[in-house]
């Protein structure tokens, strides 16, 4: 006889009955977000296009050459718009900021247009695109737009698509395993540094050159074709030097006029806002050209600067502690001496490259920020604890656009509702502009629908910027003891007429400070020119000894004591550099010696032709010396 | 050539102004202002045209046009004039005419302005300048609104005088806030001379106070635009506060000279702009402005603006003639046609009645549930009132007829059910939500959705099994009800019937953002200037509703998700523009969706309220109902007077009294007209008993979001005391190695401490905190770090708790305008400063910046605070020392220091250098007070956790239900959560907040063993599984307590959310999926601002209280058949054991365990028998709520009494 397995006979009839009394298991469904861990495999990468986006377009732009260089199919979306807000506004939160909606919705805008317009699934979609953006960590919502792309990526039809996290600090957060789709090698990382800082530099160029320029649309022109000369050149791994090299050829060519008095306009604000260029600030840097202003951007490199900086105060902030604290800042289980020398590090190599790729490309005189002094002046009103948006930069760039002269008017752009800028910036501003009465500061929100409020604050404060304008360059004039036409008239021919003229800082307007080092010079005759040239080299020499030379020397007293964490760094973190710098160097003498596209038909024209020549003795061919040219 | 003339033309949103000016003498030699009725291209021409009738002698190549106002961009092109910005020209426009003004305000039709003039280093007079963004009313347009409203005719407007002796509650923020409050003072029948005082007190105050950026108006302040020129009360009014402020900030103004110079209204006040103009243009060069004369601008007018439209719309509503009229066929609601009765003929029915906000409707049911009468009438403020006209009108109307009316019940829903329920014993008193319900399941069985637009709110009820699952209410703001549509009509001059047919002509629609109407406002302005229509308008304003409705207030994009059949009701439902836009939406977005609009759309809450009672009278068998004729004859007195103003507070609601007679002789009372639930009492010993009661019922059913903010600022016990000098202490010691390695090594020492008159000091210290934002979750380490460095706890301050009447004293010293939390933190500083410095004073005021705060969230990316919290105290900082040192000028310090939460070691080094000087302080003695104060904070935890557990154990036991606040910390102040838990607390359920769930893991394994298992978190406290970008420690817990509550049966929410709060915005989404999946119930009050929005409290109240009595039935439903499973459990087992026994014996074997686990079984089973005894119940019932917090078992669990 079988023995009775009672626990058995009675599950079953527990089961029966919690049916009979519709009971049901008691377990609760709970919901858990599956698009959390995104997977992008390297089986995944030739059928895969990343899309990119966010930032400007010239940047975007040449994120996408970089990109496709390193073998990925890439595209940049297009510059955000009232449509990419509306799609964001409809499949977002309510109560988000507006670069949450443009840039949310930009990217759903774009899937749907593939759906829709394009005829694709959504599954087809979800497995053949995938989305690179930028992330941080707080403390403002930049660091939640990941979850509103989850929510609005489920929300529109498109659940499990992919957003792939390039963090601001600590590389791409992906899930691991199986060989990733997205190498996060050294060269990736130098990759888009590339991008980034020939972004900056073409950008500030044209925003330099435009105001100015004779013929309208001549910068326009020259400056997409000093885009697509580097886009190439990333594209197919080419030099970038050399073609910075041509895109300085192309703004060469801008015929400029320095002799306008314009308002010098900084913008400042939300990242993204003062950033983008098109619907998501009303078209403001251009608005401003058109309202007769030259406009002063921020760059990329100055958020890598602060990074870098933010990193070095916090870790000689907590260096004296009597322990270490745990945390994303604490230097618990961190090797402070390596950490800094590798910021030292990293902070040289980027302004020497920054710089010499600036010079290069004719980008005269312009400085990345000094972060130690931008922290300085910013701290007394703004702490630099709170790390929110531009951080203390906004606050502190306006206090130095005042004290330095750097610009007539301090505009600051930021979406409605922004946390850091509307809702605290904004507020220690006004004790700054209190503090600083002849500041022309000017604080505006977008929001996304009606520009012509936007457009109306910000005039009102170029009215009188225009006139701050206006009076310093007819006192130059003054000064100068000339004219306009006299000038011109001298300029025309010399190194001055070039649109990488850059006069010494003196003023806030560039017309004025060209009337001042140039106007002496119109009719001082020969030797009274050399003895101004002589006069200013003098005075150069003299702030060399006396300001620059006791500035870096106090630099290297701060960065000695790291010298031999510095040598430990590079034998420990940097050897992984090494190949990438062995290949820039290989792809730069390569880019001297190897002819470009137009120069290798000159070649081969040159070629077929010789090689119908009868043969003649051997030398060196013709063709090739305009490569050194 | 002929004497030159210039022009400025000011083209605003509702007036064109013009001037003509002689260039050498810069006199006026012609003006005149008109309004445009928003045809300004047409006015321009027509003054162009007039002036050149003036100056006839004056050749066109002579005439220079300068242009300027919101609508004057457009019309710059077509004549030749050269755009100037308005703020510019007012300001030259003062600068040529008054070279001694200080300062400018000036209020437009759409926009303010704000100029204060500032003197720069080098003496120049530079004009700061600001303008209201786009939320602030206090505007042209919003007085002339509320002036037709008020229906005082101009003509007496410029004859009244400003009184501030009664003044109502006005939200002047927002310009529809404003009209619905004007509304409702005019239907409690405030006199018009009050509410206009009381609006332009508003609207003076929001200006003086958000306007200024915190700065001073300096005198001579020139009052400019039309509203300021034409209202001699406003003028009055900026007279009498802006003098008020100079007091109180100790301004120096010149006392001797009149009000009325120091704050002037200039001449020709109104063209200032358009003069402003003219002088810009003298400033320009000669070509600038050329007049290029009338036929561009003709052309633009008939051409121009068409041209540049095309692109930017979008379609129209509908494509062609045959898909409207298909449509209209298919949705038009029926035309109701009344029941014909025969003379002789017994009407038996019920009668159900929603007194609505804006108007009240009663229905007459017939006993199938048929409905045959309807009446309506517009509110009059009075519920009695309008109940006796309803009745009236059915009963004669069903007499004239020549049949009888025989009434069998009266069941009433809205504002007026509770006094009806009262006074003429209606049966049934249902919310309005619930009503909405039963009227649509009624006509439609079994739906998903039902979405009821009504003129002021917007309800939309999501559906399971014939009831309410969830629910999403419109905030206080208006987008997408019915008032928007009727003020876009009023815009046009069109009454509201004729909107759709006109919107329907329209062959392109302009492309409106959603949001707030006021938003929506400035948006038809700017389209209306593009050259819009107005039928175009009306239609894209049509295709905004569904989008406001379903994006902007239920925030649901996926629709399909809600299910397919939707219902749409409402009075909105006439309007077919609405509804084939609504329709359409949804269509769209719900595929193979069902659409139905409710033939009774305007009554469905009537007919709601008479389907159940129907119900409930068929149950019952009879009616309590006084009788149709009793209630038409209903008395009753009203009282308006001295007396029946309301002292609770300073706002001094002028109330009016109606006194109904019950049946019995004795008289209900219904109270109108109060802003705030302090009016809903007559008398102080009345107020003394309401708090009473509600005091009575708090102690049975405990409030931890009340008790959480009491202890969270109390004197601090159980602190260690100071170690005594040189007592043995450890310390490290940091060393930095040649490879640049930072070394700590310990050592020991003595303990340093100050001498004991240094203590002395200490003792007398007085230190003011302000009681705010993440003061509220480290209050107790503050009062432990202080108390323990030995500040005497008398003499650590905390502000006062936030207020309406707190903020209105000290909310002017703002330059930013974030959330109201920490926006009110300034009045919080003005209550320190004007209150608690006066009475002792202060040595220094301390308000850290919170970067990291305490946070029990696991394995969280980092634990920040949002960054407008942790920068406020710097806000504060420059607040208060921008034009005066409002710390120095008392000899206060003040202390804002950066503090983490996560870094303990940084936290001690911060404080000892903050605090070394002022207090003496050794750095032994800070670092011991941070260690007191650590454990302060943890004993505060665990206080409040002990307590939330023993209700969780106590309400699972009796199958009922907790709710759970979800919030950020600073929501237990009563002054932002506007007393929200305490309305439930009140209807007997127990209110947890966040910190009171236990965080023992041990405890919480039983809810997240699932999730553990599967390997999706690590720990309870993990919420990576839903939100992995955790890094706001406030919003991670608030996710963490919804999971929480997901997973816990007896535990309910609901969430309170602030006004513009950015890091509550990523968590709406991730709350919705939780909350959903699980089916948790849920309510939420999200936008929360300054002014406590009663109404919608109310019916949220009670909608949630209509689920969470559903919800605790399905409790006990649950828990009697998990009972019943057990006993049939035991009963098998018992069978099963029993045959097993029988098996044993046949072998003749016997087993003691088994006859031991008979016989408890046995005794099991006869023990449920005693527990089903008819008295169980009662017992049990007598238990409830009787949980008394501070008793508990030995073990900290289960509280039995």
């Amino acid at each position: 006889m079988e023995e009775l397995d009672i626990e058995k006979e009675l599950a079953k009839f527990e089961a029966e009955q919690r049916a009979a009394l519709g009971l049901g298991s008691e377990q609760k469904e709970h919901w858990t977000d599956e698009m959390v861990d995104p997977f992008f495999s390297a089986k995944q990468k030739a059928h895969t296009e990343i899309l990119v986006g966010g930032l400007t377009m010239a940047h975007d732009y040449l994120v996408e050459g970089g990109l496709s260089g390193l073998g990925y199919t890439v595209r940049s979306l297009d510059c955000p718009d009232t449509k990419a807000l509306r799609f964001g506004k409809e499949f977002g939160n309510r109560g988000q900021c507006n670069p949450t909606y443009f840039t949310v919705g930009n990217l759903v805008k774009e899937l749907c247009r593939l759906r829709d317009e394009e005829g694709m699934t959504a599954e087809h979609i979800i497995e053949h695109y995938v989305f690179l953006t930028a992330g941080a960590c707080g403390p403002c919502r930049f660091g939640m737009y990941v979850t509103e792309y989850r929510k609005a990526l489920r929300d529109a039809g498109f659940d499990g698509f992919r957003v792939l996290l390039f963090q601001q600090t600590g590389g791409l957060k992906q899930a691991s395993g199986e060989e990733l789709g997205l190498k996060l090698d050294p060269t990736f990382f130098v990759t888009i540094g590339q991008c980034l800082f020939a972004g900056d530099i073409l950008n500030l160029l044209s925003y330099r050159v435009r105001p100015y320029e004779v013929q309208e649309g001549a910068t326009d022109r020259a400056f997409a074709a000093a885009k697509k000369e580097v886009y190439d050149a990333l594209a197919k791994r080419g030099s970038i030097l050399m073609a910075l090299w041509r895109a300085r050829k192309h703004f060469a060519g801008v015929e400029v006029d320095k002799l306008r008095a314009k308002p010098s306009v900084a913008v400042l604000g939300e990242f993204w806002a003062m950033t983008t260029e098109g619907d998501g600030n009303y078209h403001l840097q251009r608005f401003l050209e058109q309202e007769g202003a030259e406009v002063s951007i921020q760059v990329i490199a100055n958020l890598l600067l602060y990074n870098l900086w933010e990193f070095r105060h916090d870790t000689k902030a907590r260096m004296k502690l009597k322990g270490a604290d745990g945390g994303n800042f604490g230097l618990k289980d961190s090797d402070v001496g390596l950490t800094l020398a590798g910021l030292y590090l990293g902070e040289m190599a980027l302004r020497a490259w920054w710089q010499g790729w600036a010079h290069l490309t004719g980008l005269n005189a312009h400085h990345l920020p000094d972060m130690d002094l931008v922290a300085q002046a910013g701290h007394s009103f703004y702490n630099q604890e709170l790390r929110g948006g531009e951080g203390h930069m906004e606050v502190a760039k306006l206090i130095l656009n005042v004290v330095k002269n750097k610009a007539h008017m301090t505009l600051s752009v930021k979406p409605f509702g922004c946390m850091p800028s509307s809702g605290v910036s904004d507020g220690v501003q006004s004790v700054v502009t209190e503090r600083y009465p002849d500041a022309i500061f000017c604080a505006v929100e977008t929001s996304g629908d009606g520009a012509v409020n936007f457009y109306s604050r910000v005039q009102m404060f170029l009215f009188k910027a225009r006139q701050r304008a206006q009076a310093e360059y007819e006192q130059a004039l003054a000064e100068a003891g000339v004219t306009e036409d006299e000038i011109r008239a001298f300029v025309k021919g010399t190194r001055y007429a070039s649109p990488f003229f850059k006069p010494p800082h003196h003023h806030a307007g560039t017309g004025a400070d060209f009337v001042r080092h140039v106007g002496p010079l119109v009719k001082a005759g020969r030797l009274g020119r050399a003895k101004i040239h002589a006069t200013r080299f003098a005075a150069s020499v003299k702030n060399a000894v006396t300001k620059d030379l006791p500035a870096s020397y106090g630099r290297l007293r701060e960065v000695a004591p790291y010298l031999p964490a510095l040598v430990r760094y590079v034998g420990v973190e940097a050897r992984d550099y090494l190949p990438v710098i062995q290949e820039g160097l290989e792809k730069m003498v390569e880019g001297v010696i190897k002819p470009n596209d137009e120069e290798q038909q000159a070649i081969d024209r040159a070629e077929e032709a010789t090689s119908m020549m009868p043969p003649q003795p051997v030398r060196a061919p013709a063709a090739s010396l305009p490569v050194m040219a | 050539m002929s004497k030159p003339i210039v022009i400025g033309m000011d083209v605003g949103s509702t007036t064109v102004k013009a001037c003509v000016v002689d260039p050498e003498s810069k006199e006026i030699l012609w003006h005149d202002y008109e309004r445009h009725h928003t045809k300004q291209p047409e006015k321009v021409l027509e003054f162009l045209i007039r002036i050149g009738q003036a100056f006839p002698e004056v050749a066109r190549e002579d005439v220079r046009l300068f242009i300027t106002g919101s609508g004057g961009g457009p019309l710059a092109t077509p004549t030749g004039a050269k755009f100037v910005q308005e703020v510019n020209a007012v300001t030259l426009a003062v600068e040529t005419l008054h070279p001694d003004a200080g300062s400018v305000i000036e209020l437009g039709g759409q926009d303010a302005k704000i100029i204060i003039f500032k003197e720069g280093e080098n003496g120049d007079k530079t004009a700061s300048c600001s303008m209201n963004d786009k939320c602030a009313s206090g505007t042209g347009a919003t007085i002339d609104k509320c002036m037709i409203k008020v229906g005082m005719p101009p003509a007496e407007t410029v004859k009244l005088h400003f009184d501030d002796s009664k003044l109502h509650h006005v939200a002047a923020k927002c310009g529809v806030f404003a009209e619905t409050d004007i509304v409702n003072l005019v239907k409690t029948g405030i006199p018009s001379t009050e509410i206009l005082c009381s609006l332009a007190d508003a609207i003076v105050m929001q200006n003086l106070s958000v306007l200024t950026r915190g700065n001073t108006l300096k005198p001579k302040v020139l009052l400019l635009g039309g509203p300021n020129t034409y209202l001699p009360f406003l003028q009055e009014c900026w007279r009498k506060r802006i003098p008020e402020i100079w007091e109180e900030r100790g301004f120096d103004y010149p006392k001797d000279v009149p009000l009325e110079e120091l704050i002037p209204v200039p001449q020709n006040a109104e063209l200032y702009a358009a003069y402003g103009a003219v002088m810009y243009g003298l400033h320009e060069p000669a070509e600038v402005g050329a007049y290029l004369g009338l036929r561009d601008l003709e052309r633009y007018i008939t051409e121009g603006r068409k041209e540049r439209l095309g692109e930017s719309a979008g379609p129209p509503l509908a494509t062609d003639q045959s898909e409207l009229s298909e449509f209209i066929e298919a949705y038009r609601i029926p035309k109701f046609e009344q029941a014909v009765f025969s003379p002789g003929q017994t009407v038996r029915a019920v009668i159900g009645l929603d007194g609505g906000s804006t108007s009240s409707k009663a229905v007459l049911l017939s006993e199938e549930g048929e409905v045959l009468r309807k009446a309506y009438t517009l509110s009059k403020g009075n519920p009695i009132q309008d109940t006796k006209d309803l009745l009236r009108e059915l009963r004669d109307g069903v007499r004239a007829d020549g049949a009888e009316l025989e009434v069998l019940g009266f069941g009433a829903t809205g504002y007026a059910a509770d006094v009806l329920e009262e006074t003429v014993m209606a049966d049934v008193n249902i919310v309005e939500t619930v009503a909405h319900m039963m009227s649509a399941t009624h006509f439609f069985g079994d739906i998903d959705v039902i979405c009821d637009i009504g003129g002021q709110d917007i309800k939309v009820l999501f559906m399971e099994n014939g009831d309410i699952k969830s629910f999403k209410l419109s905030n206080q703001c208006s987008a997408g009800n019915g008032m928007l549509l009727q003020a876009m009509a009023d815009q046009f001059g069109l009454p509201v019937t004729k909107y759709a047919e006109t919107a329907f002509q329209a062959e392109l629609a302009p492309k409106f953002s959603y949001g707030c109407a006021v938003f929506l406002d400035t948006d038809r302005v700017n389209f209306q200037k593009e050259g819009f229509s107005k039928e175009e308008l009306l239609a894209g304003l049509a295709q905004v509703l569904p989008k406001n409705v379903w994006q902007y207030v239920v925030g649901v994009p996926r629709l399909a998700a809600l299910g397919r059949k939707f219902v749409l009701q409402g009075g909105t439902q006439y309007n077919m523009a609405a509804v084939k836009a609504q329709v359409d939406y949804i269509k769209e977005r719900v595929p193979g969706a069902e659409v139905y609009v409710h033939p009774h759309s305007g009554e469905a809450g009537a007919i709601g309220a008479a389907m159940e009672t129907l119900r409930v009278v068929k149950r019952k068998g009879k009616s309590r109902f006084v009788g149709v004729d009793a209630a038409i004859d209903l008395e009753y007195t009203t009282k308006n007077d001295e007396e029946t103003v309301c002292h609770f507070c300073p706002n001094e609601c002028s109330r009016t009294f109606i006194d109904a007679f019950r049946p019995d002789g004795s008289t209900a009372r219904y109270i109108s007209g109060f802003s705030c639930e302090k009016g809903t009492v007559e008398s102080k010993e009345a107020m003394i008993e309401l708090v009473r009661e509600r005091k009575a019922i708090m102690k049975e059913f405990p409030n931890l979001v009340h008790y959480e903010a009491l202890k969270a600022f109390q004197k601090q016990k159980d602190l260690d005391a100071m170690p005594e000098a040189g007592a043995p202490t450890e310390d490290v010691e940091v060393k930095q190695t040649f490879w640049g390695q930072i070394k700590h090594e310990k050592i020991q020492r003595g303990f340093e401490r100050a001498p004991s008159e240094i203590y002395e000091q200490r003792r007398r210290w007085r230190l003011g905190m302000p009681r705010v934002l993440n003061m509220y979750s480290t209050g107790p380490f503050w009062m432990a770090y202080f108390q323990s460095l030995g500040v005497d706890p008398r003499n650590i301050v905390w502000s006062d708790e936030s207020g309406e009447e707190m903020f209105a004293e000290g909310g002017k010293y703002g330059s930013v305008d974030p959330c109201y939390p920490s926006k009110v933190a300034q009045a919080h500083f003005h209550n320190l400063f004007f209150k608690h410095h006066e009475e002792k004073p202060l040595d220094a005021i301390f308000f850290p910046i919170l970067t990291h705060v305490p946070c029990f969230i696991e394995h969280a990316v980092d634990h920040t605070s949002c960054p407008i919290v942790a920068g406020t105290p710097d806000v504060m900082k420059a607040a208060f020392t921008k034009e005066q040192d409002f710390f120095a000028t008392r000899g206060i310090t003040y202390y804002d220091p950066s503090i983490s939460f996560v870094e303990k070691v940084r936290m001690k080094r911060v404080l000892f250098e903050t605090f070394q000087q002022a207090l003496d302080l050794t750095e032994d003695e800070s670092n011991f007070a941070v260690d007191q104060a650590f454990e302060a904070l943890e004993r505060y935890d665990q206080d409040v956790q002990a307590k939330g557990k023993a209700i969780l154990e106590q309400v699972e036991y009796e199958n009922r239900v907790a709710i759970l606040m979800i919030g950020r910390p600073y929501h237990l102040d009563p002054g932002l959560h506007h007393g929200i838990p305490d309305e439930f607390q009140v209807l007997g359920y127990p209110i947890l907040s966040i910190r009171s769930i236990p965080k023992d893991h041990d405890w919480l394994r039983r809810f997240f063993q699932k999730d553990l298992d599967e390997g999706v978190i690590q720990t309870p406290l993990d919420i990576n599984d839903v939100w992995p970008e955790n890094y706001s420690a406030n919003s991670a817990m608030k996710v963490w307590a919804t999971k929480f509550a997901a997973r816990h049966p007896n535990v309910v929410l609901l969430d309170v959310s602030s006004f513009k709060c950015g890091h509550d915005a990523p968590t709406f989404g991730i709350i919705d999926r939780i909350v959903e999946k699980s089916a948790v119930p849920y309510s939420a009050l999200h936008d929360l601002d300054a002014n406590k929005p009663g109404g919608s409290i109310k019916i949220r109240v009670k909608t949630y209280a209509h689920s969470l009595k559903l919800h605790e039935e399905r409790l006990e439903d649950i828990a009697k058949k998990k009972d019943e499973l057990s006993r049939r459990i035991d009963e098998k087992r018992l069978e099963l054991l029993r045959m097993k026994q029988e098996q044993l014996a046949s072998l003749k074997r016997r087993d003691p365990a088994l006859e031991q686990q008979i016989d408890e079984v046995t005794a099991r089973l006869s023990a449920y028998v005693r527990d089903a005894d008819p008295d169980k119940d009662a017992r049990e019932k007598a238990q409830k709520g009787l949980i008394k917090l501070g008793k508990k078992t030995a073990d900290g669990g289960l509280v039995r009494v």
